[in-house]
């Protein structure tokens, strides 16, 4: 983490325009392109537009793919030992560590190459798409990967772009063209691009191909919304902006064909350079693997050490009949103790490789595989049918670690509250407007004892997604009749002009779509149709709005404003503005903004006005409203050309454009007049309250992040049933009187001195608080908010121990106002801090750096970008999907994956032990007990696939009972089922199972066990050994199933088959080549003997005689919480997953719980006037006010750009 | 898994997919093993269950337990530890060079007293000690394909270091063929011999298919008197039944093998005289050796370990299926008890 230290980093310079690792570009600084001329363009030998994903092509594939193999030290070990056992020290053939070792490579290799060739033939089909270039005078279709650099090509209707092209020409009318980006940033609301008048022509074959158009521009860059350069036709030199640049990945929509110029091809297209690669990430659970493997390994080098030692004590002359003469080999010559030790070592590590499991990595990842791409992405319950969104698992790293998670963070907008804005109240002219009451408002009312008795609608009433307002006195034109209609026609006349907003579909007011960036504007002109000022079609120069004053007389006036400047939304301006010329040549500014920036920038006068305004802005915020002013000036024409010269020139500038515009900006937002404020209510998702209800019962600590100002963070926690009155709160907040006060004074260090020292105050007066709370278990729970300003310091190294004691013993915590680099930060705190397993959900882009940051990161697939769901590792359609994902799936993940864990742990201790005892009886000299096919097929056939099924179907209790008894995922979070005492058990059952295994077996084979006298030598022992340990290993398995499906039977049964079908097999048949005749008919010779039989039932028994016992006392005197509630549902009829869902559903809805939750907000009416407005931007706005360094990310510039991209009219 | 490479979906809008799907559902399609509701039986390890499980075990184990425990006492059978006694007291402290010594007299008489009636057929072993026949080093000193196939009897790459004697190879060679046991047994019971049949000692699998027919021992061990036997050499390999019986080697370094078989009964108190040639050093190793005669049950030999192994399992399980029941009776848990669940164990902790 780079901006860890915030001490440090503030020496970093503050970037404001964020740059991008590659953006800039190297020498030379220019890329000329000859359009419409391929032989000039030869010679700088630019790149093909072929693309390729691919990570090996098939030379490279065995070379790399087997390095890629091999950077796992498990497959670097059994390489090793493969090595080993093919030299003369090996007691075993070379086949038993081959053979599973190539095995698992093998399937390894399988999965790599299909997973690479899925790329291959996705780029294929991609590459071999047709596109229409212009040659000889004709369109002829070629495949795009035949594309060149300065190509001219047309693009029809919803067709994709194939390259980077230049915008020449448009079907439409102004050279005008819509595309789609969704697969840039997964906005789905079309956006304008024009092309330069000069070019509009150039649409037929026959005029394109006079085209000779010379592009100088950037070098390649992944910055999306960037573009710089220049268009030189007819020695004329025309500035170039993104507005010309249609992207690859981007679709033409509204729009017949369009023609353009190739610029970017292939891999030096901006999307291209932008794939982003998700950094992997592995799971605590997989980790303490690690260690677990590590143990193994420290078990393996003591066994081989003990043998070798005794070895070394053990080898003698004496011994005659091993013919241990002068010549001996150095590995038996007992006048080379040393050396005999050393050797026999080596000779161990081969005989013992096996305590190494080797097919467990290869078992958990497809156990993992099916259960992220069959059970996750396929769950009906995460499948949310609004946005048709199933759940997506990005990565099967990480099942295990839904299962564990003990602190979420979620961000605010779009994840808990449903990014949906609805118009409600407003205020204009002094006078609050809209009868609607939110449900915050509701809840402060009754606790105050009013009665709120259900507000009949009115019959003028009208409601629509995103416009939720009622009041007679506006509707249906009804505004003329009131005494400000002047001051209400200005502010239906700004929310219908001063916008970006683009109009879609049909011209009439029901069926027309509006495509905003942000759901704010798209409420706000919404609102200005219902209030009779249509917004119906925009060019970019004019604006239509379609007025109908007063609407029963039929008074339908279309008017067309001609805009003239549009002065872009952005973080630091806060505000938006739009000048317009009426249709009567009066000039205007229309500007919305924060209630803080309108209120600097308002002329003198108008006090009362402004007062009675403020009033009305601070009632909307308390009850949980996001405000915005709007606010006009008249301007007089000799001051405004004056000024256009100013932003002609700052906009046409090459540098610091964004900078200048801003400064130009300036100029001519002031001395505004005041017309009114906006409140729009912010929605909640379904079911969040009572999912985090649920989740906090399963004892997950649900931590807020959100850029949004305290109160309306409060409002939402406590909405979300995060914070109630009965907990107490500790509120760290900046805005104190003491601190305004040093920040009126305006020295830095100062400010930053005396807020460092407040927060440490705050933070050691709440500690000193805190433990009377919680130390007592029936006190009130904690909750903390704090603000990003104190964040910031509390952050720092040196307050970063206490911040963290005391945000672990809060219940919940809300931080307002913070920057995605602070939530990146305040989740690494908890990660690495407090060591516990954290996730993320977000849905936008300021989430993305949190996302990574913890241990999950989900993604919500929903209405704002992709970005926030490419950076995930899951990702869901809602927020209550959470109690899905975590409690069911992630539970089952967690307590399968560790089932396999151990039985894989169990099953390879058990069988390399049998081996170890036999290593006593044989002199220590490393003979093997098993045949070597025995040896080799034990991992990868006889006991492979039982436990792959307990992976996958291991059931303990339904779905619906998870989310019952959500409790029960604490067992998780403790980490119940991979501890150290668990690992001892296993071992305990291993070792006591290979001691039955070994000598019961040589014990009872010491005296004939045949009627005709004759003995059983070592192949007929160790064979005798082997199915007793095959079949109890199997059967062990059916113990630890809490749910027994069929396959489990077919698995375990069929091993054991297997195992038989294999030794009847391979007892019956002698080949020369690969063996000793060793073990030539011993299974028939074993199978006639009754004593056979009698030793087959005993051993089993007897092993796991103790394991039943183990389990009969744990469940009796210890049971797990499951197996509680496994008894309490015991005779529950199997439910279905449609009746879990109904069950659910019956037990409180959403919407009661939380107006439940909502009558116990808090008595004080707070002072904040709640300005809120999608602004994807402020990130970077925080960043430059903390002098933070910020993070070069894609989706930021992303994001501020596609601000600025959309329909920018001139 | 595609899903890992943005950079391909996002560069892959072209393919024909991208375009449509929009307007499709993607609503998972419905299966039991998607929706994890494949039908499934949950056993529940309730009291009576448990207690059960444990009755049915010491059911069904201690009447196999009875039954091999007899069986096992049936078995007649004679151990005569002779390495010491048939050692002259002279040299007693110094067997080894007595048995190294080609001068020595090597016989020795033993008298074994028939405890109980014993059926015939009645088997002899030897019995060894201390003796590792399992050794890595002396497993392999064999050669599969020599000893199998006349054509191949110069493969000896595995028989080091008892491979080729003057430079020619060795047949049977390796350790464990040059080092075969040579004591030699003679019985009489009242001066009559008791005749010993060496035919059918070795199983037939090993003499059919693993000693080739038309192998002759060829340059092996002259029979000096450290190590082993010698061979006739006029006698086919599949027909040297102690060789084949010896290279079947044994599980542990205490192994009896078999040596021959009596077949006449021998009736209670009847006295057998045994003049054995102690030929085989185990004195070097300290190696014990026994003379073993034991008639068979349906089990095969005498040895009590099953008959105990499955009276001791399933008198645990009795015992446990008892003290479950007493438990249970005593204090019983309610099954499915809400009290028991951890948080409502203790509300506070967490």
């Amino acid at each position: 983490m780079s901006g860890w230290e915030p001490g440090s980093s503030s020496l970093k310079t503050p970037s404001r325009t964020v740059t991008l690792g590659r953006v800039q570009p190297q020498t030379p600084a220019l890329r000329t392109i000859f359009c419409n001329d391929r032989d000039s363009n030869f010679a700088h030998r630019y790149k093909g537009n072929s693309i390729s994903t691919t990570k090996y092509n098939i030379f490279t594939f065995l070379p790399k793919g087997l390095y890629e193999q091999f950077r796992r030290v498990a497959n670097l070990y059994f390489l090793m030992v493969s090595i080993l056992s093919a030299t003369p020290y090996s007691p075993v053939n070379p086949v038993t560590n081959m053979v599973p070792f190539s095995l698992v490579l093998l399937f390894s290799l399988i999965k790599e190459a299909f997973e690479d060739w899925q790329r291959f033939q996705n780029d294929n089909s991609i590459n071999n798409t047709p596109v229409d270039v212009l040659q000889a005078q004709g369109w002829e279709t070629l495949q795009w990967k035949k594309l060149q650099v300065g190509d001219i090509i047309r693009v029809k209707q919803d067709g994709f772009f194939p390259a980077d092209i230049l915008l020449l020409a448009s079907t439409n009318a102004d050279g005008v063209c819509y595309i789609e980006t969704a697969n840039l940033d997964g906005e789905t609301n079309l956006k304008i691009r024009k092309a330069l008048e000069k070019t509009w022509d150039y649409l037929t074959p026959e005029k394109a191909c006079e085209f000779k158009g010379e592009v100088q521009c950037e070098q390649p860059n992944n910055s999306l919304y960037t573009f710089t350069g220049n268009l030189v036709i007819d020695n004329q030199t025309l500035p170039l902006s993104p507005n010309q640049i249609l992207l690859r990945g981007c679709s033409l929509k509204n729009t017949d064909f369009i023609v353009g110029a190739v610029i970017f091809t292939g891999h030096e297209t901006k999307v291209m350079m932008n794939s982003m690669n998700v950094p992997s990430k592995r799971s605590t659970l997989e980790r303490k693997l690690d260690k677990l493997i590590l143990a193994l390994f420290s078990t393996l080098f003591s066994m081989c050490l003990i043998g070798a030692m005794s070895s070394g004590i053990f080898i003698d002359r004496k011994y005659f009949y091993l013919g241990l003469g002068e010549t001996v080999e150095d590995q038996f010559n007992p006048s080379r103790r040393f050396m005999v030790i050393i050797l026999t070592m080596l000779t161990l590590l081969t005989l013992y490789s096996t305590l190494i499991p080797i097919s467990l990595y290869v078992s958990i990842e497809t156990i993992k595989f099916v259960q992220s791409s069959q059970f996750i992405n396929k769950d009906l319950n995460m499948y949310h049918a609004e946005t048709n969104t199933p759940a997506s698992a990005r990565t099967s790293n990480l099942n295990e670690e839904l299962g564990q998670v003990e602190y979420i963070f979620s961000d605010k907008t779009g994840t808990l509250t449903r990014n949906l804005m609805e118009f409600f109240k407003c205020s204009i002219g002094g006078e609050i407007y809209g009868t609607g009451m939110t449900e915050i408002e509701r809840g402060i009312a009754e606790r105050k004892g009013i009665k709120v008795q259900e507000v009949q609608t009115s019959t003028g009433s009208v409601r629509e997604k995103g416009f939720n307002f009622d009041d007679v006195r506006l509707m249906r034109g009804a505004w003329r009749n009131e005494p400000n209609h002047d001051a209400c026609k200005e502010f239906f006349r700004c929310l219908a002009i001063c916008h970006t907003v683009l109009p879609e579909g049909d011209m009439s007011p029901e069926k027309i779509k509006y495509q905003a960036a942000s759901p704010d504007e798209a409420a706000l002109v919404l609102a200005a149709k219902n209030f009779g000022f249509f917004f119906y079609r925009r060019t970019p120069t004019t604006i239509y709005v379609r007025e109908s004053h007063v609407e029963r007389m039929g008074k339908i006036q279309d008017v067309s404003y001609e805009i003239l400047n549009v002065l872009e939304f952005n973080s630091t301006r806060k505000r938006q503005s739009v000048v317009c010329r009426h249709p009567d040549g009066r000039l205007v500014l229309y500007c919305k903004g924060a209630d803080t920036v309108i209120y600097e920038r308002l002329g003198s006068g108008n006090d009362d006005l402004n007062k009675v305004t403020r009033d009305h802005l601070e009632q909307f915020g308390s009850a949980g409203l996001r405000t915005l002013c709007l606010a006009y000036r008249d301007l007089a024409s000799d001051l405004y050309e004056s000024w256009n010269e100013k932003f002609i020139k700052a906009k046409s500038s090459l540098r610091d454009r964004e900078k200048r515009l801003d400064e130009v900006a300036e100029l001519i937002e002031k001395e505004l007049i005041l017309i009114g404020a906006t409140a729009i209510e912010d929605k909640l998702q379904d079911g969040v309250p009572s999912c985090i209800q649920t989740l906090s019962r399963a004892g997950i600590k649900i931590w807020v992040l959100t850029g949004d100002k305290m109160e309306t963070a409060i409002n939402i926690a406590y909405a979300c049933n995060l914070l109630n009155n009965e907990m107490k709160q500790f509120i760290i907040s900046s805005e104190t009187d003491a601190i305004r006060e040093v920040e009126e004074r305006g020295d830095q260090a100062e400010i930053a001195l005396f807020i460092k020292e407040e927060v440490k105050n705050q933070l050691k007066q709440c500690l000193d608080e805190a433990p009377q709370y919680f130390c007592s278990p029936s006190g009130p729970k904690l909750g903390l908010v704090i603000d990003g300003k104190c964040l910031m310091y509390a952050l720092d190294p040196s307050l970063r121990v206490m911040l963290l004691t005391l945000s672990l013993n809060c219940a919940s915590v809300v931080c307002c106002r913070v920057s995605p680099l602070q939530k990146a930060q305040v989740t690494s705190l908890v990660k690495k801090g407090a060591r516990k397993i954290t996730l993320s959900i977000g849905d936008g882009a300021n989430d993305v750096s949190m996302i990574q940051a913890a241990h999950i990161g989900i993604g919500i697939s929903g209405l704002e970008g992709m970005q926030a769901v490419m950076a995930s590792d899951f990702a869901i359609a809602q927020f209550r999907f959470l109690e899905d994902l975590l409690l069911v799936h992630g539970r089952w993940a967690y307590i399968r994956l560790c089932k396999v864990v151990m039985y894989f742990f169990y099953k390879n201790l058990a069988f390399t032990l049998t081996q170890f005892w036999f290593t006593f009886n044989t002199g220590f000299s490393g003979q093997r007990f098993y045949d070597d096919w025995f040896q080799s097929l034990y991992n990868v056939i006889f006991t492979a696939l039982p436990v792959v099924f307990v992976g996958l179907f291991d059931k303990d209790i339904s779905p619906s009972l998870s989310k019952k008894y959500p409790e029960l995922y604490k067992e998780g979070v403790r980490n119940m089922f991979f501890k150290w005492s668990v690992v001892v058990v296993w071992a305990f059952f291993a070792v006591y199972h290979s001691l039955v295994f070994f000598y019961f077996i040589s014990a009872s084979s010491s005296t004939c066990r045949d009627r005709s006298g004759k003995m059983f030598g070592l192949w007929d022992v160790s064979t005798m050994a082997f199915t007793c340990v095959v079949v109890t290993i199997n059967l062990r398995l059916l113990m630890m199933c809490n749910s027994i499906t069929k396959w489990h039977c077919i698995s375990v049964g069929g091993s054991i088959l297997v195992w038989f079908v294999f030794i009847f097999l391979y007892s019956a048949i002698m080949t020369p080549l690969d063996r000793n005749d060793n073990m030539y008919w011993v299974i028939y010779i074993l199978m006639g003997t009754s004593y056979f039989y009698v030793t087959l039932l005993l051993v089993p028994v007897a092993a796991l005689l103790v394991d039943f016992l183990y389990l009969s006392v744990q469940r009796w005197f210890f049971p797990y919480d499951y197996q509680i509630v496994q008894e309490i549902h015991k005779d529950d009829i199997h439910s279905t997953g449609t009746s879990d869902l109904l069950e659910l559903k019956q037990q409180l809805t959403p919407d009661e719980a939380r107006s439940y939750e909502i009558s116990k907000l808090p008595k004080e009416v707070s002072k904040h006037t709640g300005f809120a407005f999608d602004s994807p931007g402020y990130e970077s706005f925080f960043a430059s006010q903390f002098s933070k360094y910020v993070p070069p990310k894609a989706w930021d510039v992303a994001r501020r750009a596609s601000m600025r991209s959309k329909a920018t009219p001139k | 898994m595609s899903s890992n490479t943005p950079s391909s979906s996002a560069g892959g809008v072209g393919s024909a997919d991208s375009a449509a799907p929009r307007r499709n559902s993607k609503r998972p399609k419905y299966s039991k093993f998607t929706q994890q509701e494949l039908p499934a039986c949950k056993p529940i390890l309730t009291p009576r269950w448990v207690i059960s499980a444990f009755m049915l075990v010491s059911i069904v184990f201690i009447p196999i337990g009875v039954v091999s425990l007899f069986a096992s006492r049936d078995v007649v059978e004679i151990v005569d530890r002779y390495e010491t006694a048939c050692v002259p007291e002279n040299f007693r402290n110094d067997k080894v060079s007595f048995i190294q010594s080609p001068s020595t007299n090597k016989s020795c008489t033993r008298r074994l007293t028939v405890p109980k009636r014993m059926k015939q057929p009645i088997y002899v072993y030897y019995q060894l000690d201390n003796f590792y026949q399992n050794h890595r080093r002396y497993v392999k000193s064999r050669s599969d394909s020599q000893l199998k196939d006349n054509s191949s009897w110069d493969d000896i790459s595995s028989c080091k270091p008892e491979d080729d004697a003057n430079g020619l190879p060795i047949v049977p060679c390796g350790l464990i063929a040059w080092s075969l046991f040579n004591d030699t047994y003679n019985f009489s019971l009242n001066n009559q011999q008791l005749v010993v049949n060496k035919r059918g000692i070795s199983w037939k699998s090993d003499r059919d298919s693993k000693f080739g027919s038309d192998v002759f021992p060829r340059n092996f061990q002259n029979g000096s008197l450290i190590g082993g036997k010698s061979l006739d050499p006029t006698v086919r390999l599949s027909e040297q039944e102690d060789l084949i019986v010896w290279m079947r080697t044994a599980a542990l370094p205490t192994f009896r093998k078999l040596y021959g078989k009596i077949e006449r009964d021998l009736q209670p108190n009847e006295v057998i005289h045994v003049t054995l040639e102690n030929n085989y050093n185990t004195y070097s190793f300290n190696g014990k050796k026994r003379l073993v005669l034991s008639t068979t049950s349906w089990l095969g030999g005498k040895n009590d370990f099953l008959g105990i192994a499955y009276l001791t399992v399933g008198g645990l399980c009795f015992f446990l299926a008892l003290s479950f029941t007493v438990v249970y009776l005593v204090k019983p848990r309610r099954l499915g008890d809400p009290s028991y669940l951890s948080w409502n164990r203790n509300p506070g902790g967490h």
